[in-house]
């Protein structure tokens, strides 16, 4: 029972962080949430009822390297190559994304109320949480213009997925992760190779100049 | 042992990478031998596979695998001249990358299980990319871009469907492993509200990569600035794979007795498909972003088909088949009209049947097969459409459906015409001569088009047949 209540309180620490990344700018930081939220994925199946065999504490252990050290490592090492600090290409408004964060907050709360969600697997805020991130991540997908925040705004959307699907499938967990894992390593990878593209052939990473195929 | 027939095209595929030019040539056309031999062997006789919870082969997936099979090895062969003169820096990333990606539409093909399905979806967007991304211009790089983020988002969609899939088999107190063939078995039995939510994911999820509207908007891009033989590979076999996703959801839909939940919004999806691609058409400037649009028609087609159900889901496979055969020679063909002209743009292109003749029978050839004009297998497929939505009563959207091919064939002859036969603009560049290596392929996809609708082998037409029947389809 203490368990799942510490996971009910990293999952409200995942919530804040959500309405953080909402706010800043700046893409160490937003490299940090994302490192936050995937940590907290990582670890959720230890808090949760299933029991834990040596093979899926071996898996879990290595996806947290993966998510918390290697894939922002590398991100972070672009951010540092081409000298950027803050990601200032907003189509919508720091202040009215903040708002629309909180009306998701809330409005995934109800669903899951309304989906008798509320007892995921033990824990009152899973399915919430999860939610959250997805359409968080969709929303700063379209909400920002950098192609640095569009790609974390991509994995926090495969942070809720994880969240929502590692529990989910106790009977195929280890497929579904190394699924995830393909996804975000391999997509990260290769985006990673086209952020640096867009640097070298444009001055900066606006998505907006990428406009020439307009119909 | 049925894994090998994505591994030999996977192991080629890396090996490409190390060997020298010529040879990496030799190399691709002969895997896509090897990989076509392996292909008919399963019609011959049917291999088990060593993981058989993941891989089985399904009669929808025998069909599409054949199509990628043929379809490839003709491609490779109008590759090796290709790359002769397309400026190609890195070809050896470019062979590479194309054998890697017949693997993993292989896998595609041959997945039962909905996560390895997944997985290899996911893994034909990774290797799809570097072909799209070969030039290395402003416009590919822009096109690259978009198609990783679109359909990554999409397939991330699919990936919530298939976890909201287990979550129906939770609900419903199902044990048994996730495939499809296994949930087909025990639909009724699913959570049905979950059920409908897995479907919509997944369908929303594949649908993107499969370029229907709203979410296509990656796909003429994409497709217009690959090299032509990575557009014929997208176009004619990658957005079947796509497919064969919503297609075995749909089947687990049918079975569990949803239905016409999953046919009404394949309707409706496959419908607003067609309607904007008609409104593209129309005023396109670009003859390869034009052949784009028209696949987005066709996929739109072809969804509308299997959602009306019964013989318009015959319709569709019908349609999915000729359209892979025809598109993918258009798009082949673009490419021979490019180096003849060295423009995209329709403006600038004039009098091929003149200074282009073996290229403009290809050209035009393909498009009366693909607008739909009898004996070609189009002509069938939606004539059969047509007549399975009026048997189900669905006549507004009989009434679109039929406006829209209208809308479109007018909108694609005209242009198709004015190519062919129009005045030629000033200031060509110098004529150069028709190798029959750049047009023989696209004979051969057009004639294959032509005999299958004159002759269907009847293991061929058992086998669409038996594909149809799980939609409740046929005649």
């Amino acid at each position: 029972m203490d368990m799942i209540y510490s996971m009910d309180i990293l999952l409200s620490f995942v919530l804040l962080s959500v309405l953080f990344s909402f706010s800043t700018s700046r893409l160490v930081v937003m490299i940090r949430i994302v490192v936050l939220q995937g940590v907290v994925v990582s670890v959720a199946p230890f808090f949760l009822e299933d029991s834990m065999t040596a093979g899926t504490l071996v898996f879990t252990l290595s996806i947290l390297t993966i998510r918390g050290i290697v894939i922002p490592w590398s991100i972070y090492a672009v951010v540092q190559k081409m000298g950027i600090k803050r990601a200032l290409e907003i189509n919508v408004g720091y202040h009215a994304s903040l708002f629309f964060c909180l009306l998701l907050i809330v409005g995934a709360q109800m669903l899951s109320l309304k989906f008798n969600m509320m007892d995921f697997r033990g824990s009152t805020l899973m399915v919430s949480t999860a939610i959250t991130l997805i359409m968080g991540g969709l929303f700063l997908l379209m909400a920002r213009r950098n192609a640095i925040v569009m790609v974390l705004a991509y994995m926090m959307m495969e942070n809720g997925i994880s969240l929502l699907g590692a529990p989910l499938s106790a009977g195929a967990h280890t497929i579904v992760e190394f699924g995830i894992l393909l996804d975000v390593l391999a997509g990260v990878m290769i985006m990673g190779i086209m952020l640096q593209s867009i640097q070298q052939k444009y001055v900066n990473l606006d998505t907006a100049q990428l406009r020439k195929l307009k119909e | 042992m049925l894994e090998i027939i994505f591994l030999v095209p996977f192991l080629s595929g890396l090996a490409v990478f190390f060997l020298p030019k010529t040879a990496g040539r030799v190399w691709m056309v002969l895997t896509g031998i090897i990989h076509l031999l392996l292909t008919a062997r399963l019609w011959i006789n049917p291999q088990a596979a060593m993981f058989g919870d993941y891989f089985r082969v399904c009669p929808e997936g025998l069909l599409s695998l054949s199509v990628i099979s043929l379809l490839f090895l003709l491609i490779s062969i109008y590759t090796t001249e290709y790359l002769n003169h397309s400026h190609i820096r890195h070809e050896n990333i470019f062979t590479g990358s194309l054998l890697l990606f017949l693997s993993t539409m292989t896998l595609v093909t041959l997945s039962d299980h909905i996560m390895v399905m997944w997985i290899a979806i996911e893994a034909t967007t990774l290797t799809s990319a570097p072909l799209i991304f070969i030039h290395g211009t402003p416009r590919a790089l822009e096109a690259t871009w978009k198609y990783l983020l679109i359909c990554s988002v999409g397939i991330a969609m699919a990936l919530l469907g298939s976890v909201l899939m287990t979550l129906a088999m939770d609900v419903g107190h199902v044990d048994i492993p996730v495939s499809f063939s296994a949930l087909t078995g025990v639909a009724a039995q699913l959570d049905p509200v979950w059920l409908k939510a897995a479907f919509v994911f997944i369908f929303v999820g594949y649908g993107t990569k499969m370029g229907l509207a709203p979410m296509h908007t990656w796909l003429p891009d994409a497709h217009s600035e690959a090299p032509s033989p990575a557009s014929a590979m997208l176009s004619g076999v990658l957005l079947n794979c796509a497919y064969l996703g919503i297609f075995k959801t749909n089947k687990i839909m049918v079975a569990a007795g949803l239905g016409s939940f999953s046919g009404m919004i394949l309707m409706g999806f496959g419908l607003m498909s067609m309607l904007a691609a008609a409104t593209f058409i129309i005023r396109q400037t670009e003859y390869k972003r034009m052949l784009a649009y028209s696949s987005i028609e066709n996929m739109g087609i072809i969804a509308f088909g299997t959602g009306v159900g019964g013989i318009g889901a015959y319709g569709a496979i019908l349609c999915l088949i000729h359209h892979s055969l025809i598109k993918s020679s258009l798009f082949l063909t673009s490419g021979n009209i490019n180096a003849g002209y060295n423009t995209w743009l329709i403006d600038r292109v004039g009098n091929l049947a003149g200074r282009m003749p073996k290229t403009c029978t290809a050209f035009f050839s393909g498009f009366a097969a693909l607008a739909g004009f009898p004996p070609f297998g189009m002509f069938i497929g939606e004539l059969l459409i047509i007549v399975g939505v009026f048997r189900a009563g669905h006549y507004p959207m009989a009434a679109v459906f039929i406006l829209s091919l209208c809308i479109i064939f007018a909108g694609f002859s005209n242009q198709i015409i004015k190519m062919s036969f129009g005045d030629a603009p000033e200031n060509l560049p110098n004529e150069i001569s028709e190798k029959a290596i750049t047009v023989c392929p696209q004979y051969a996809l057009l004639l294959t088009s032509l005999v299958l609708c004159v002759w269907m082998p009847d293991i061929f037409y058992q086998t669409i047949m038996d594909a149809a029947k799980a939609m409740g389809g046929g005649f």
